[in-house]
């Protein structure tokens, strides 16, 4: 499982929007993602490293993105609990959101950036079965 | 249609401006269209602080259309520095230039400027510049930015200390306070505001590269200090420059500045040899154009049992921005002019500290500094009532400096001009029927209701100024002409951008001259035109510009008395004149019009000897005092219990500007201050996040008092004229917005102190006044 | 202040726009009266590469009664729609919610199809909606479909409707005239921090709630307390449900705190008003 969510491949399916992800060194990656809610999304280029990694229980995720829309930076801290047969992914997340959205869109910020946590983790969960 | 069988000056008429306005053939800034013009777009800065590490404009400039895409060092050498007129000792001011350097320090900060054949291009360009920025650590509240250990706004500087100013008047402020009997505290917040004015900013700059002359149409207040300023920037000499300022469409003190943009612009017609026009979007005018207030205060006043004040200390921090413009340092140090209010109060000590955080620049708007000083002082009498178990009308009257008793000296170290305060308060209670007043708020609270009434006694300081106490002269500069086919050419060095002195002038001048009132044009705001004048800001226009026509006028008079005098065979201490004619009755029945003496004044064969002919006078007024209109306003309001919305059922207003030119427009600018005051306590406040990020940047988030949130206002006025002018007329932009404030605060926090709730911080939105009411507390900031 | 570049498609028929919306899937975006589009393509929030204006479309804009309900043309306006006589005697909740929208220069553009597809937190119909039970028609590449209120709102911005279909038509059934829309205004937008839509009939009291959560919702807490019954004390115990089991927006204009109290008082408020008449 801990290895799974440092897979470049099932990482890419299961971030919502995500165009791309390479990796450009040992835990670092480029990504392009088309996030946004409904018809306003917009494109970020990025990059995100993986921190503080404590097998088999967890790690940190930092990010950082731009786009026109503005720019997105931020930390989740993601924490994996054996329950049985079953593993429970809990995560929580600092993000800083700036420019344009961050002026026009501060009324739905909190609620899109709950809507698009829901996506990545329920995404994330398929692609981890 | 004015009357024209009674004089013009006193006559609520129509404005001359409106028709034009009104019907869409007003020329502004975006109407102007030159020959092969160019559109430049603002990269601006999302971050509130970072280094930027690179700019890429490849993309930007590969794009079809784009001429040029440039930064900070592409052009900063170019452009110079930003600068601050304010004279303030031991200022720690940051090198502001005209695009970022190698570092932004707040959201909206210029980064880079895309310039194309068409606006959608240099807006698309900008799209295509790609910044690699390295976040900072941000402060934008400034009792942060005061502590030991705070991220500093500008690293360089070492401190997020602006300035320190300390001031004390009067009499000794420690005896004083060791006389007291009790020493009363209160803070108060004023909160930040953003001006958002109808028409955004925005500037042509066009140079003829034959003549070497640069002229820069700007959407701008004061076109002559920008020609005195813009010099030291780009480089052109003054009398190269010429700056015009179109039709304006609102200032409110927001474009009494010099901003980056504008010697960019200048710089870029220079260098692409073509002109150049940028008009900012909305956001860019709540990010980038100066923002009002930001003072937190902490107070303490010294009181006797028996109400009297002995004395008043002040402590503010002032949140001034990440940098300075035109005045930004300056306009707290307004707030201490008059923070004894329309009261005699012996001794004053302010301290003041200028504060750097990670926001927009703060500046003068509508009232600069002195909305701050009335808010607080009139919070502090209603303060002082309660506690003491004062009546609060009582506690003002008894503190009210009688009329005789001006010119009247304050602790502050001004020289209040003339006043009746007593008058004014009489006034206000009278029309708007106080005894009812008082039985109605009874009545609702006998029925729960959650009523109250605020009234505020307010005096302020304008007409600026006597150039002594001016940062670059306070004079005002004025030219009247009459023509050959006797009509009358005025023109005037201040810069009318809503305030209607192309009216009031015509009526002064037709009055005085005795010409129809369409006989006359007024010029205003193309240094071309008006070679001298010191612009339109803190209601000087018609007391010191009109004061400046008013000694032209008589020098005209005075010219033609002499050449009528020759022509009438006689001496000039036998020429009258009145309505337009002169005379001469021992003497002759000649009489001559002015059509005559124009006509002999410019054709020049019958001249005394030794008169130059011409019929044109030009004069310098400098007053020699400021000038403190004064006045009274009564609020009232209900609060839902249920959802904290205040309501306002009441408001009345007597203000005393002099004797009123037009009545018309001083009920507009008296009802436009007031619905500023609306805004002000009731709902707008500018907002950063923690990081700096501006959330207030559109009018979906910043909110502007409508139609329907103004009540029907019952107005009146008092007349004391000054001395100081010779149109005995005292200023009256902003004094509604200074008297209105604190009254209608006032009004709230009497309605919610049978709750025994005794303050809440500006803006008293539904939800604060809900909260207080819900926990039975103060609502502090 | 100016969209990016955008191709712009004006098709004549329903057929002709589902097309295109399948033809350019993601890129591609509907325009109706425009209202909550063009500000967002201003801003540059939204940057469709393909606009597809239906406002050529015959026969989308009408109000006409179809059986025992009122169908609605995806294409009415607000205004049209606040000054029906037909939906002020059938259906007066409709009209006095979209009297409610924005002001006079929106109502007079904005679309009822449009804002409902759009389906914004804070506005106003999603409210009135659900307290209907209406039905919405879509049109998409199979044909016509009918979804019910319950299902349409699903979650922030998003709505049951896939990117290549169209509403062409809202059904609202006829009701008494014990109806209510009340609501607190955002003072900068005018949009609801908390709008609350009532609906009292002789089949039970249904009540929606919009501006409060991430999307509309029936007040299903509310409407179980009161059991049917509309006196004071049973309305005044029931508002307290306004908000059970949703979670709460928050921003700098309302706290989650200020807006659960909100929606419970313009929830007991819309009941009072809407049995009082």
């Amino acid at each position: 499982m801990f290895a799974a969510l440092t897979d470049p491949g099932i990482l890419q399916r299961a971030i919502p929007g995500c165009e791309s992800l390479t990796a450009t060194g040992p835990d670092t990656y480029e990504a392009t993602l088309k996030v946004g809610v409904a018809g306003l999304k917009g494109i970020y280029k990025g990059t995100a490293s993986i921190r503080d990694k404590h097998s088999p229980g967890s790690l940190t995720l930092a990010f950082e993105g731009k786009g026109s829309p503005g720019f997105v930076r931020g930390t989740a801290a993601i924490v994996l609990a054996e329950e049985g047969e079953s593993t429970r992914l809990e995560s929580t997340a600092d993000v800083q959101v700036g420019g344009l959205i961050a002026a026009v869109g501060s009324r739905l910020i909190e609620a899109a950036s709950r809507k698009m946590a829901d996506d990545f983790f329920r995404q994330l969960s398929a692609q981890l079965g | 249609m004015a009357d024209q069988s009674a004089p013009y000056v006193g006559q609520a008429m129509k404005r001359i401006e409106d028709p034009r306005l009104v019907r869409g053939a007003g020329t502004y800034t975006d109407d102007l269209r030159l020959p092969g013009m160019l559109h430049a777009s603002i990269l601006r800065s999302p971050h509130a602080h970072a280094r930027i590490r690179k700019i890429d404009t490849a993309a930007a400039k590969a794009i079809p259309g784009v001429v040029a895409v440039l930064t900070g060092a592409d052009v900063n050498a170019a452009c110079g520095l930003v600068p601050c007129a304010a004279a303030i000792p031991d200022l720690k001011a940051p090198k502001h230039t005209v695009l970022a350097g190698d570092r932004v320090y707040f959201v909206g900060h210029p980064v880079a400027v895309a310039i194309a054949t068409d606006p959608y291009i240099a807006r698309d360009a900008t799209d295509a510049i790609d910044v690699d920025y390295d976040p900072l650590p941000v402060v934008t509240n400034m009792e942060d930015a005061v502590k030991e250990g705070s991220p500093l706004t500008h690293p360089d500087l070492g401190t997020n200390v602006a300035y320190t100013h300390s001031v004390a008047g009067g009499g000794d402020i420690d005896e004083a306070f060791r006389k007291a009997d009790r020493v009363l505290k209160h803070r108060l917040y004023h909160q930040r505001l953003t001006p958002m004015p109808i028409e955004p900013r925005g500037a042509v700059a066009s140079y003829h590269t034959g003549e070497a002359t640069l002229t820069l149409w700007s959407s701008t207040q004061i076109p002559h200090l920008l020609r005195t300023l813009l010099p030291g920037m780009i480089g052109v000499a003054e009398n190269k420059l010429r700056i015009v300022a179109p039709e304006v469409g609102g200032g409110f003190g927001c474009k009494l500045n010099v901003y980056p943009e504008e010697a960019l612009l200048c710089h870029l017609a220079m260098r692409l040899n073509a002109p150049v026009k940028w008009i900012e979007s909305r956001r860019e005018n709540a990010a980038a154009t100066i923002h009002g207030r930001d003072q937190i205060g902490e107070y303490e006043i010294a009181v006797k049992n028996d109400g009297t004040i002995l004395g008043i200390k002040s402590r503010t921090l002032a949140d001034l921005g990440s940098y300075l413009q035109l005045l930004t340092p300056a306009v707290p140090t307004l707030t201490g002019l008059v923070l004894t209010g329309s009261y005699r109060i012996p001794a004053v000590k302010i301290d003041i500290v200028g504060l750097y955080t990670n926001k927009m620049s703060t500046d003068a708007y509508r009232g600069a500094g002195r909305p701050e000083a009335t808010y607080l002082i009139e919070r502090l009498m209603d303060v002082v009532a309660h506690e003491l178990g004062i009546d609060r009308i009582e506690l003002r009257q008894k503190h009210f400096p009688q009329p005789k008793e001006f010119p009247f000296t304050t602790a502050c170290g001004v020289t209040y001009d003339s006043g009746d305060y007593q008058a004014a308060l009489a006034e206000a209670k009278k029309i708007g029927n106080w005894d009812q007043m008082l039985k109605d708020r009874a009545a609702a609270r006998a029925a729960g209701k959650l009523s109250g009434i605020g009234l505020s006694t307010y005096v302020e300081i304008c007409g600026m100024g006597p150039s002594k106490a001016m940062p670059a002269g306070g004079w005002e500069w004025g030219c009247v002409r009459m023509e050959i086919s006797a009509k009358v050419t005025v023109i005037t060095g201040v810069s009318p951008h809503g305030q209607g002195q192309e009216t009031t002038f015509s009526q002064i001048v037709a009055d005085r001259i005795g010409v129809p009132i369409g006989d006359v044009v007024v010029l205003h705001g193309d240094t071309n035109v008006a070679h001298y004048g010191r612009d339109t800001y803190g209601s000087r226009a018609t007391a010191v510009g009109g004061s400046a026509v008013v000694m032209c006028i008589n020098k005209i008079i005075a010219k033609a008395k002499t050449i009528a005098a020759h022509l009438l065979e006689t001496t000039e201490d036998h020429v009258e004149f009145a309505n337009g004619i002169f005379s001469s009755p021992g003497v002759t029945t000649r009489q001559l019009s002015w059509a005559e003496v124009a006509g002999e004044a410019y054709v020049a064969k019958n001249l005394p000897p030794g008169l130059e002919p011409g019929l044109e006078a030009s004069s310098f007024f400098e007053p020699e005092n400021f000038t403190y209109p004064f006045g009274t306003h009564i609020c009232a309001v209900e609060i839902d219990r249920d959802t904290g919305q205040v309501k306002i059922t009441k408001y009345i207003a007597v203000d005393d500007c002099g004797p009123q030119i037009n009545p018309l427009i001083v009920e507009g600018q008296v009802q436009g201050g007031i619905a500023h005051s609306i805004g002000q306590v009731l709902f707008e406040r500018t907002v950063y996040d923690e990081n700096g990020q501006l959330l207030t940047g559109e009018f979906m988030d910043y909110p502007l008092p409508r139609a329907a949130d103004i009540p029907e206002y019952v107005l009146g006025a008092t007349v004391t004229p000054t001395p100081v002018n010779p149109l005995g007329i005292k200023g009256v932009g902003e004094a509604g917005t200074i008297g209105a404030t604190p009254a209608i605060a006032n009004a709230v926090l009497d309605a919610l102190e049978p709750l025994g709730i005794t303050h809440m911080d500006l803006p008293m939105t539904p939800e604060r006044v809900w909260q207080a009411i819900k926990t039975r507390s103060t609502a502090t900031v | 202040m100016y969209p990016a570049s955008f191709d712009y498609k004006r098709p004549a028929t329903i057929d002709e726009a589902v097309a295109l919306l399948t033809q350019f899937g993601d890129d591609a975006k509907v325009l109706a009266g425009g209202h909550s589009l063009i500000p967002a393509m201003k801003l540059r929030l939204a940057r469709p590469r393909v606009v597809v204006d239906i406002g050529r479309i015959a026969n989308l804009n009408y109000i006409r009664e179809a059986g025992s309900s009122i169908a609605i043309g995806a294409m009415t306006t607000h205004q049209e729609i606040a000054s029906s006589k037909q939906l002020q005697d059938k259906c007066p909740l409709l009209p006095e919610t979209a009297s409610h929208i924005g002001d006079m220069q929106v109502r007079n553009m904005g679309t009822i199809g449009g804002s409902l597809a759009h389906n914004d937190p804070a506005a106003d119909y999603p409210a009135a909606i659900l307290a209907l039970d209406a039905e919405i028609d879509v049109a998409g590449p199979k044909g016509r479909r009918t979804i019910r209120a319950g299902d349409f709102f699903v979650d922030l911005l998003t709505t049951a409707i896939a990117p290549n279909e169209l509403i062409v038509e809202v059904r609202v059934p006829a009701t008494p005239k014990t109806v209510a829309y009340v609501k607190t205004e955002q003072k900068a937008s005018g949009f609801a921090l908390a709008g609350v839509a009532v609906v009292i009939s002789p089949a039970g009291v249904r009540v929606g709630i919009t501006g409060v959560a991430a999307k509309a919702y029936r007040a299903t807490g509310v409407e179980q307390a009161l059991k049917g019954k509309t006196t004071a004390e049973a309305i005044a115990q029931a508002a307290a449900r306004a908000t059970d089991g949703v979670e709460l927006l928050n921003d700098i204009h309302a706290s989650a705190e200020y807006r659960a109290h909100l929606a419970q008082v313009n929830t007991k408020r819309a009941l009072e008003r809407a049995a009082s008449r």
